[in-house]
């Protein structure tokens, strides 16, 4: 059924395992250029926004997309989450997520 | 209060009221059996029934009543019901908030079910329920998320529950005090007792391990030492402690963890076992 499907969170290093696949990405805005952003996720990753995408340089921003070939993301859904992120909180949930990977991810 | 609130609004309003004097013990579920388990949705999307009424249990422990966080990715008004589909990232479910049209305008503030919107944070707790082959959480209380962090702070919580169930409370099964208690208690007394509580002085005590490796453990950095009296204290034997027991048991952060072993790994003091993420201490 479509509900047995997963975004599994990721941070820069696992950009290569996800490529052309679904992921959650939590990160730091650095920079914003029109539909452009670098993101401050372990590491810099780059993410193409969609139109509704309304982010602040320097807030916390969760990203739902796909991985480009390039290692670059297609948004489809952001949420700006604003000061007050606890970046080591969320990559702990990255590793721990791949620690774990059946309570987390469906692979298919 | 929460559990055993549940009840009024939980199954279609006021059902179960008759059954709390003991009357139906065949319903099954004693209060001293309620449990709140933070589950992710693909651990009750894995869920099998086995056959219909089959009791809901994950990790070979029954659980009557879920807690999970996720996203809103839409809302459905319905005629006795309001239904959201919550993805956590994990997988998708139905959430159903049951309406007593009645106490529309009455509704105790918490549940604010007409105030949450698509694309909103929620918590939830409720009971999973199967309708036709389908699986839905049929919810006592939804309630918008503040603080993001708490997202990822149920994640982790669901993680440590099914370690819990599946491998055994950490530190469990020695002197060390209980879990989550706060990393100090661990090294107050076993090891490095001859001075009390301070780590800090590792060449001393009679702890795990030859002097050798004392003095070697004490030219590292406080963060490893902290490690490494975690790894000597705990039951893992030659099956080594994983990285997120270490992580629940010392407060460190994974980062600080993975850089203490990458310092002990390079002194000797600790080795790799099961993975990349497990180390026992090398003793010889």
């Amino acid at each position: 059924m479509d509900n047995k499907s997963s975004t599994p969170r990721i941070t820069c290093a696992y950009l290569s395992q996800y490529v052309g696949k679904l992921v959650t990405v939590v990160g730091k805005v650095v920079q914003l250029r029109g539909e452009e952003a670098t993101i401050d996720a372990d590491g810099t990753i780059h993410a193409f926004l969609n139109r509704e995408a309304h982010l602040s340089a320097n807030n916390g921003v969760q990203l739902i997309g796909k991985v480009n070939p390039d290692l670059s993301i297609k948004v489809l859904s952001s949420v700006d989450l604003g000061q007050g992120v606890d970046y080591n909180l969320a990559n702990a949930v990255v590793e721990v997520t791949h620690r774990y990977k059946p309570l987390f991810v469906y692979e298919n | 209060m929460a559990g055993y609130g549940g009840y009024g609004g939980g199954d279609g309003g006021g059902f179960m009221s008759g059954s709390q004097q003991g009357g139906s013990q065949a319903g099954g579920s004693k209060y001293a059996d309620e449990s709140l388990r933070p589950v992710t949705i693909k651990q009750l999307l894995d869920w099998e029934e086995t056959f219909p009424g089959a009791e809901l249990a994950i990790d070979g422990h029954p659980v009557t009543q879920v807690t999970i966080v996720g996203q809103v990715r839409s809302v459905k008004p319905q005629p006795t019901n309001i239904t959201y589909r919550i993805d956590d990232g994990t997988g998708i479910i139905d959430v159903k908030k049951w309406v007593d049209s009645e106490a529309q305008g009455g509704e105790d503030g918490g549940s604010g079910a007409g105030a949450i919107a698509p694309d909103a944070f929620v918590r939830v707790w409720g009971r999973l329920k199967t309708l036709g082959g389908k699986k839905h959480v049929s919810a006592n209380f939804i309630r918008q998320i503040e603080d993001f962090n708490e997202v990822n702070y149920h994640l982790l919580e669901a993680t440590y529950v099914h370690l819990f169930f599946t491998k055994g409370a950490p530190g469990s099964g020695g002197a060390t005090k209980q879990e989550g208690g706060g990393g100090d208690n661990m090294f107050v007394d076993q090891g490095y007792g001859a001075g009390g509580g301070d780590v800090a002085m590792g060449g001393a005590g009679p702890g795990g391990g030859n002097s050798a490796m004392q003095a070697r453990l004490a030219t590292c950095s406080r963060n490893a030492q902290i490690m490494c009296n975690f790894i000597n204290n705990s039951p893992g034997g030659t099956e080594g402690v994983n990285l997120l027991v270490i992580a629940q048991g010392t407060r460190m952060s994974v980062r600080d963890i993975t850089n203490a072993a990458d310092e002990l790994l390079g002194q000797g003091i600790i080795y790799t076992t099961q993975d990349d993420e497990t180390w026992a201490i090398l003793d010889y």
